[in-house]
């Protein structure tokens, strides 16, 4: 009975400690430091940038505070993309997860 | 009772994919925005029906274990089914063979392609009779599940570039290996102390 506490409350804390180390672990994500929201660009404007790339535009969403482009580019490839939201930089740029563009500099 | 509970289970496995077919149909959504969902379920419930196995060794047989224990086929089945529904929608994403092939190399989709390769060895012989034909093979060869899980893992993190997700997926299943593995090391100790005490 004892054992089966004891069991009990190491998972309980192992799922704890998981729950409380997962923000730690999410480092993939793209950091924009792009401001308040009132100053972006709309997502209007965001499509242009995109267009201008001559891609074709699968999805646009806002992912953390980067605006994110899923679109096909003349190649035929899937390409995930990341603008800055106030100056529509092209900032990166990812196929199936495997880096094909930075913009100088960007470290974000 | 798993007899009255298991075409109540069937249905529940199956909602998702009737929701996501719908709304594919009713143009709510497309191809490529259910790529998420069914990777993610394919994933989820691969762990669900690997989680029984040491939670039954770690507390015993009970009956809730045991129901579990008696679905899990069913589970197993309904992953692949997800994954199968992963790789239709992929391939309508994409539309033609040569873009498929163009990226194949890629890690976030040969590790795809791959995962379910090692689904489809364990879901071919899901069905009754390869249970009994395969014998001691058929546990065996259920062991490629493993790898789907942890290969598919790695599929999404190489896709997201993200470990946060795929490892929160994956935590229960090391949680309960490591645990399995204390309770079965002080189980033999506790054995041998008790055989001595007998000797002595
Ligand atoms: C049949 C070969 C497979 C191919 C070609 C494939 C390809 C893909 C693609 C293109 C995505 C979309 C990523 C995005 O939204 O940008 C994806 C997502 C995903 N796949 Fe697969 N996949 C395959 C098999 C599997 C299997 C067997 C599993 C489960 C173990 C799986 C789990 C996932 C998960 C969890 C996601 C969500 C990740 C995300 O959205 O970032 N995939 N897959």
């Amino acid at each position: 009975m004892i054992a089966r506490i004891r069991l009990a409350a190491s998972l309980a804390i192992a799922g704890a400690a998981l729950a409380v180390a997962q923000p730690a672990l999410a480092d993939g994500d793209v950091v924009c430091s792009s401001g308040p929201r009132e100053n972006w660009k709309s997502i209007n404007d965001l499509k242009k940038a995109a267009w201008l790339e001559r891609w074709e535009i699968i999805e646009t969403r806002i992912e953390g505070d980067c605006y994110e482009v899923y679109a096909r580019n003349e190649r035929g490839q899937v390409l995930e993309a990341f603008f800055h939201p106030v100056t529509l930089e092209k900032l990166v740029v990812f196929r199936r997860g495997s880096e094909v563009y930075r913009k100088r500099g960007f470290t974000g | 009772m798993i007899r009255k509970l298991r075409p109540l289970v069937w249905l529940l496995l199956a909602l998702p994919a009737l929701a996501m077919v719908y709304q594919l149909a009713s143009g709510a959504t497309f191809a490529f925005k259910l790529l998420h969902p069914t990777g993610e379920l394919a994933l989820r419930l691969m762990v669900v029906a690997l989680m029984v196995g040491p939670l039954i060794t770690i507390f015993g047989r009970n009956r809730f274990l045991l129901g579990w224990l008696a679905l899990r086929r069913n589970i197993g089945v309904a992953a692949f089914i997800y994954g199968l529904m992963h790789l239709v929608f992929y391939v309508m994403d994409m539309g033609a063979i040569g873009p498929i092939i163009d990226e194949f190399w890629l890690p976030g989709i040969w590790s795809g392609w791959l995962s379910f390769a090692l689904m489809l060895v364990a879901a071919s012989i899901s069905a009754d009779w390869a249970v009994k034909a395969l014998g001691p093979w058929w546990q065996r060869l259920q062991y490629a599940v493993y790898g789907a899980v942890l290969i598919g893992a790695l599929h999404w993190y190489w896709l997201d570039n993200n470990a946060g997700p795929a490892l929160v997926h994956l935590a229960p299943l090391f949680v309960l290996w490591t645990l399995r593995a204390v309770v079965k090391r002080t189980r033999r100790a506790r054995k041998k102390a008790k055989e001595k005490e007998s000797l002595a």
